[in-house]
C-alpha cells in the first residue's frame, strides 16, 4: 500500500520535477503497471494463465484511433476499455473452457488471430499506419496514466480481499470442488477474464495518444503479452504488490538495455524469466516478504 | 414427498451400465446407508444426483426441485451438498480458507462477516479441526483431510450431505467419534445424510434404512436389521 501510494505520488509529481525523459520513464512504469495487474486480476487469482493480454490493449488502440477526432480523448478511451471488455465478453465462455496449458496456447492464438485479421482489415482499406494529431499534453497522458495504475492496483486488491476474489481461489485450486460447494464457476471466471481486459484497453489507448501513431502489428505485438506474464511472474503473484515490483523493476531494467544493448532485450527477459520460475517462485514480493522477516 | 426422490435413474458408460433404473426415496432428518461392492455404482449415484454427470435416464427432485441438468453449483445452493471419495481439498488454502468459500457460496445468500466466522468455526468443531485451522489443507493427514470433505459440506449450510466413503483411513476411535457427530449434527440441525461406507459396522450403527446396490442395480433394500439377514447381500457382500 505504502509503495503504491508512494509511487502514485511521485507519478503525479513528476511533470513538475523531472525532465521529458523522466516523464518518459514514469509513463512505461505506470503503463506496465496497469497492465501486469490487470493480468493479475485474472491469472494470479484463477491460474489460467492468459499469454494474449496484448489483445486487449491492440483493441483499445484501434478502438481509440478510430474515434479520435469524432470523440473528446477521454470518451475514446473509455470506449476503448469497454471494447476489450466486450471483447472478453463474447470470447471469454469458450476461451474459460480449456485450463492449463491449452488456455495459455488459445489466448495466445487468440491475440494473433486478431492481430492478424486488423492487419488484413487495414491493408484492405489501404492504410498503413494512421498518423492522429491534435492528442493532449504529455503531463495530461502522464497523470491518466498513473490513474490508471492506481486503479488496477486497487482493482486487484479489492477483488482479492473480496467474496469474488475468494471464489477465484476456489477455482484455481480445484474447480470441481469449488463447483461442489456452491461457486457459480463459469460466471466467476467469465467476470474476472472482463475485469482483466478493461484496463488494458484504456492503456492501449492511452498508448496510442502518446506516440500518435497506430500500426497493427505493434498494437498487437506479442511481446506485449510476453512482457506482462514476465513481470507478473517476477514480482510474484501471490501479492498485490508483486505486479507493482516486477514492473518497475523490469520498466527500469528495459530502460537500461534499449538504450544501450536493445537485441538483448528478449534474451533478457527470456533468462530472468526463467530464472525466476526457477529458483524464486513467489518472485520480488515473496523474496521482500523473507529478507524483511529475517530482518 | 420424499425429501430427495430419485426416479428411475440409469447411468451408462460406454458399454457398462454403472447404474440400471436405480429408484430410492430419503426422509428428512434421515441416515441413509448405501451399500455394495467396489464398482457397485455408488459413487456414481453421488454424481448423478449432485450434478457432476447427467444420467442416461431418470430423474432426481429434491425438495420439489427438480435437479437433473441443474449445474453442481446450483444444487448446492438448493441445499444438497456431496463429499468426494478422493478427497479433493484447496490444497494451497488453509483449513478455515477451504470452510470460508463453502460459507460465502454454499448457502446462496449472503452472510455478514461474522455469521461466517461462526459458520466456519463451528465446522471446524464439528470434525475436530479447530487446532489445525491455520494449516494447508495440504499438510493434512488423509484422515484430516476426510474430515475437511464433511467439514467444506457442512459449512454449505446443505440440509442433506452425502458422504462418500469418509471413514476409510479412520482408526476405530476416529470412526466411534465421527458417528457421535452426525448423529449429533442430525439431531441438532436436523440434516439428512446418505452415506457410503466400507466400514459395514458404521454404517449399520447409523442408519435407519440402507439400500444394496451391486453392478449398478437395487438387490436389497430395508433397515439394518433385515439387510443383515438378506441373503442375496450375504452372497454379493460376505461371498
Ligand atoms: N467416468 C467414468 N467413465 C467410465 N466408467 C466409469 C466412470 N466412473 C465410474 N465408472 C465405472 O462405473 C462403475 C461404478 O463405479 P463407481 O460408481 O465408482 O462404483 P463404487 O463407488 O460403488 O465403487 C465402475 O465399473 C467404474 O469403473
Ligand atoms: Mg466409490
Amino acid at each position: 500500500m505504502i509503495l503504491g501510494l508512494a509511487l502514485a505520488v511521485f507519478g503525479v509529481a513528476v511533470p513538475f520535477i523531472g525532465s521529458p525523459y523522466m516523464m518518459g520513464v514514469v509513463f512505461q512504469v505506470a503503463m506496465w503497471i496497469a497492465l501486469a495487474q490487470s493480468w493479475s486480476m485474472l491469472s494470479a487469482t484463477t491460474g489460467y494463465l492468459s499469454l494474449g493480454h496484448a489483445v486487449f490493449y491492440g483493441i483499445g488502440a484501434y478502438v481509440c484511433v478510430l474515434l479520435t477526432g469524432t470523440l473528446p480523448f477521454e470518451l475514446a478511451l473509455l470506449a476503448a476499455a469497454g471494447s476489450a471488455g466486450l471483447f472478453a465478453a463474447l470470447v471469454g465462455m469458450p476461451v474459460l473452457r480449456v485450463r492449463g496449458p491449452y488456455f495459455v496456447i488459445l489466448t495466445y492464438g487468440l491475440s494473433e488471430l486478431v492481430r492478424h485479421v486488423v492487419m488484413r482489415i487495414e491493408s484492405a482499406l489501404g492504410s498503413f499506419g494512421r498518423m492522429i494529431f491534435d492528442v493532449p499534453s504529455t503531463e495530461v497522458l502522464l497523470w491518466w496514466m498513473v490513474g490508471l495504475a492506481v486503479l488496477a492496483t486497487l482493482g486487484a486488491y479489492a477483488i482479492r480481499h473480496s467474496r469474488f476474489g475468494a471464489g477465484l481461489a476456489a477455482i484455481r485450486e480445484d474447480e470441481v470442488a469449488a463447483e461442489t460447494v456452491g461457486v457459480p464457476v463459469t460466471r466467476l471466471k467469465l467476470l474476472a477474464f472482463i475485469a482483466s481486459a478493461i484496463i488494458p484497453g484504456a492503456v492501449g489507448g492511452l498508448a496510442l495518444l502518446r506516440t500518435s501513431y497506430f500500426e497493427p502489428a505493434q498494437a498487437f505485438d506479442p511481446v506485449i503479452s510476453f512482457t506482462i506474464v514476465t513481470m507478473a511472474l517476477v514480482g510474484g503473484t501471490e501479492t498485490v504488490r508483486g505486479p507493482i515490483l516486477g514492473a518497475v523493476g523490469f520498466a527500469l531494467l528495459s530502460e537500461l538495455l534499449w538504450s544501450s544493448l536493445p537485441q538483448l532485450y528478449m534474451i533478457v527477459l527470456g533468462l530472468t524469466l526463467i530464472g525466476f520460475i526457477l529458483f524464486v517462485p513467489k518472485g520480488l514480493s515473496g523474496l521482500l516478504g523473507r529478507i524483511g522477516r529475517a530482518a | 414427498m420424499a425429501f430427495l426422490d430419485i426416479k428411475g435413474v440409469s447411468k451408462r458408460f460406454g458399454g457398462l451400465m454403472a447404474l440400471n433404473d436405480v429408484s430410492l426415496q430419503v426422509e428428512k432428518g434421515e441416515i441413509f446407508g448405501l451399500m455394495g461392492a467396489n464398482g457397485a455404482g455408488k459413487t456414481t449415484l453421488f454424481s448423478v444426483i449432485a450434478g457432476h454427470v447427467a444420467p442416461s435416464a431418470g430423474e432426481v427432485v429434491f425438495d420439489g426441485t427438480r435437479l437433473t441438468g441443474l449445474s453442481p453449483s446450483r444444487i448446492c445452493r438448493l441445499g444438497l451438498c456431496r463429499t468426494f471419495q478422493i478427497v479433493r481439498p484447496f490444497a494451497g488454502l488453509t483449513v478455515a480458507e477451504n470452510l470460508r468459500v463453502a460459507a460465502l457460496y454454499g448457502s446462496g445468500r449472503k452472510l455478514s462477516a461474522s455469521e461466517i466466522a461462526a459458520v466456519v468455526d463451528e465446522a471446524l468443531q464439528a470434525v475436530d479441526l479447530a487446532d489445525r485451522r491455520h494449516l494447508d489443507a495440504a499438510q493434512l493427514t488423509l484422515s484430516g483431510q476426510k474430515r475437511l470433505e464433511i467439514a467444506r459440506a457442512l459449512a454449505t449450510g446443505a440440509e442433506l450431505i452425502m458422504l462418500d466413503e469418509v471413514m476409510a483411513g479412520l482408526n476405530p476411535t476416529e470412526v466411534s467419534a465421527m458417528l457421535a457427530t452426525l448423529e449429533r449434527l442430525r439431531g441438532e440441525h436436523g440434516l439428512t445424510f446418505v452415506i457410503v461406507e466400507h466400514v459395514i459396522g458404521a454404517l449399520m450403527t447409523l442408519s435407519d434404512r440402507i439400500l444394496v446396490l451391486d453392478h449398478g442395480e437395487r438387490i436389497a433394500f430395508g433397515t439394518p436389521e433385515e439387510i443383515g439377514n438378506h441373503k442375496r447381500v450375504a452372497e454379493v457382500y460376505f461371498g
